[in-house]
């Protein structure tokens, strides 16, 4: 029983870290056109391998577990990262054909991701995505992408169009496993969200003064980060036990799952919340990352459970020692 | 990263939950009086008969010197078996006054206590507070005056729970008089049979007087019973401190993935006042269903840090977030309860075993304040994990 990052996973996350700082940062929100994953990052990530991180080795892929995808999407999350980064190594998953599978982690093609909205599909991601994947609990479904109706969206980082279901399928796998990479990878990013609004608070309390102290001086400030950190450690301590009970294949990882998209949902949404309301007026404007984070957690909120569902679930719920 | 447990930790396991399942006392812990300090002094005696006293103390001092893990396990069986309460008239002396004589005390000091300890033998309470030095400990004025070999002390502590039932206490004094602060204070341990204690009870919002102020008038202790150096007792204290913020509510944490379940089965069981089952109410499910995410997160934050602390050797910093985030749960989890039970829930006659959930209720701001105040350990998060900057 070891539960924290060690050796190798700390050597993924952090190589994961340095690359994505640099590929997506999320000072790239600022400029215009800067939604969903670009062509060209696309291919910068299949050419590191990212997208084949979880897929076996026979497959092509690096072979490593549920416990290194979260590491890396923790990373993306920190970023504000494209939710299409996650469609795409999602959809690596679910592929057989090679020819396929091989334009997927190469990023010849890119992945949009499709939610069920009504009637419709609400797409989620690059506009010139060739695929969608659609996923719920009981399997993932590959579609050629439809022709949609371009909504504006909240959240900056993701572009949204609305389609008429469309059924000529691709690829399709059953079974829950592409669900639970795909909540994990989603309750990663919001961790990382929640990590990345303390951090962001924590360093303009130290610099910021009023009434001649540092902001951080201030216990109306130090105790709302205080409260910021506790929400962080629960939710990443979370993320690490759903995460390794996926990988031990443990009979309650469905449950510690939807415990860890929770947790996460709430951290991230709490602390975007803190981080623009300490930052005083500075925080409302646009210039400045604060709302991007809130905007993005809303959107990842909604995405593999949403807080309805998830507490539904967990009543019930059985988990073991 | 893995959740697999050792060969021998499942067998400490099974062990535990063997021995617990046929020793768990069946009689209810009376709540008051002396008849409770001997219900836990009995079963604190049955523990150490059977092995299984001192789980977190070194096993060159009697304990049993399981690491963070094994300490888990043991903490959950003892939930799961609802085996009487780790926080009880033994607390102080198995969780602060013990470790702290291991750490700091004297041959002759380790001696003479620790088994007694151990074996339940002796109840400790602690003296740190005052009327006028409670969070800001440090500004305490209970004298100690050297005279001979002997130390004198006068002046009066508060807070002091279970004063009337303890054999010793754990007494802060600043034996420097020109002292400032931290400096000039000492630790030293008092016999509290001596004459010139005077122990004057509180009662609580609870109904209860488990605690007390305690004044001492000229109470004449032996200069051997410091513990650590004269004028050195704020690093013993501290020492103490350390310890009640690492694994000291450890119980606590596990203990309330217990409760939630508990709460869900009474759930599916009470009506409320307008005859709707109380799990068929949406607002009811969503937030004991948000409470179990809390309490899984919470064990899964135990394990995270006893990760790290296993390995470092040392209680990691986290113990602050761990009480501000366990006192809020219990508290949430206390007053969903008190809406199911609707006037249920307003019957109390201060019997804990009675009335368990208005009690645990009213007992949510002891938990919250009691070994550190909310807002103390917020301050403790901001200068220690933050390293925010500071205003004192």
């Amino acid at each position: 029983m070891y539960l924290a990052p060690d050796g190798d996973e700390l050597e993924i996350a952090s190589a994961a870290a340095s690359y994505l700082a640099d590929a997506m940062p999320v000072e790239r929100l600022h400029n215009v056109n800067s939604a969903d994953m670009s062509a060209a990052m696309r291919t910068s990530l299949a050419e590191m391998g990212w997208f084949a991180l979880a897929l076996s080795g026979d497959a092509g892929g690096s072979g490593l577990s549920a416990v290194e995808h979260a590491l890396f999407f923790r990373e993306v999350g920190r970023q504000c990262g494209p939710l299409d980064v996650l469609a795409q190594s999602l959809a690596a998953n679910v592929v057989q054909d090679e020819a396929l599978l091989r334009s997927i982690t190469s990023g010849a093609v890119g992945i949009a991701l499709a939610v069920g909205d009504g009637d419709n599909l609400r797409i989620l991601g690059a506009p010139d995505a060739a695929f969608v994947l659609l996923v719920d609990r009981s399997g993932a479904q590959l579609f050629a992408a439809p022709q949609g109706e371009e909504k504006q969206s909240l959240d900056p980082a993701t572009s949204m169009r609305m389609a008429a279901s469309e059924d000529a399928i691709v690829a399709s796998l059953s079974g829950s496993h592409i669900w639970q990479l795909g909540q994990l990878g989603i309750a990663a990013m919001l961790v990382g969200q929640a990590e990345a609004t303390l951090d962001q608070i924590v360093e303009y309390a130290k610099v910021r003064e009023t009434f001649g102290k540092k902001i951080g001086a201030w216990q109306a400030v130090r105790h709302p980060c205080a409260d910021m950190a506790i929400r962080v450690e629960a939710a990443r301590s979370q993320l690490w036990f759903a995460a390794t009970a996926i990988k031990e294949g443990r009979a309650d990882a469905a449950a510690h799952l939807d415990a860890a998209k929770h947790v996460a949902n709430l951290a991230a949404v709490a602390n975007a919340d803190s981080n623009i309301q300490l930052h005083g007026g500075i925080g409302v404007t646009d210039e400045h990352h604060a709302h991007l984070y809130l905007k993005h957690a809303l959107l990842l909120a909604k995405l593999f459970g949403s807080r309805r569902e998830l507490l539904a679930n967990l009543l019930d719920a059985q988990v073991e020692n | 990263m893995d959740l697999q447990y050792s060969e021998a930790d499942r067998e400490f396991r099974e062990k535990a939950r063997t021995w617990l399942a046929a020793n768990v006392p069946a009689k209810t812990r009376p709540a008051n009086g002396h008849s409770s300090a001997q219900f836990d002094r009995d079963w604190q005696r049955k523990l150490y008969d059977h092995g299984w006293a001192g789980v977190a103390w070194p096993k060159e001092f009697g304990g049993l010197g399981l690491s963070g893990l094994q300490q888990v396990i043991w903490y959950e069986e003892l939930a799961r078996a609802r085996a009487p309460h780790y926080i009880n008239t033994t607390y102080v002396a198995l969780m602060h006054a013990g470790p702290t004589l291991i750490a700091r005390g004297t041959e002759a000091q380790k001696a003479f206590h620790l088994e007694k300890i151990l074996s339940g033998e002796s109840l400790w309470c602690q003296g740190f507070s005052e009327p006028n030095a409670g969070s800001d400990l440090a500004s305490l004025k209970t004298r100690g005056e050297i005279v001979g070999d002997e130390i004198v002390v006068t002046g009066a502590k508060m807070w002091t729970t279970d004063a009337h039932h303890a054999d010793y206490q754990e007494l802060l004094i600043r034996t420097d008089p020109e002292s400032q602060r931290h400096k000039g204070l000492t630790w030293i341990i008092c016999d509290m049979k001596l004459s010139g204690i005077d122990i004057k009870p509180i009662r609580t919002m609870l109904g209860d007087e488990h605690i007390s102020l305690v004044f001492y008038d000229e109470v004449r202790i032996p200069l051997s019973n410091v513990v650590g150096e004269v004028n050195g007792g704020w690093s013993t204290a501290l020492a103490t401190l350390s310890f009640e913020r690492g694994l000291g509510f450890i119980g606590d944490q596990l203990e309330l993935y217990e409760r939630v379940g508990r709460a869900i089965d009474m759930a599916r069981q009470i009506r409320l006042e307008d005859g709707t089952l109380a799990i068929d109410d949406a607002g009811i499910r969503q937030k004991l269903a948000s409470l179990k995410a809390d309490a899984m997160a919470i064990r899964a934050m135990t394990l995270a840090d006893i990760a790290e602390s296993d390995r470092s050797g040392e209680p990691g910093p986290k113990g602050s977030m761990m009480k501000l985030l366990v006192t809020a749960t219990h508290k949430a989890l206390s007053e969903l309860v008190g809406d199911m039970m609707g006037w249920d829930f307003l019957e109390f006659n201060g019997d804990r075993a009675a009335h368990p959930w208005t009690y645990d209720y009213l007992w949510s701001w002891v938990f919250s304040i009691s070994g550190g105040t909310n807002e103390i350990q917020r301050e403790n998060i901001a200068d220690r994990v933050l390293h925010l900057p500071r205003a004192r």
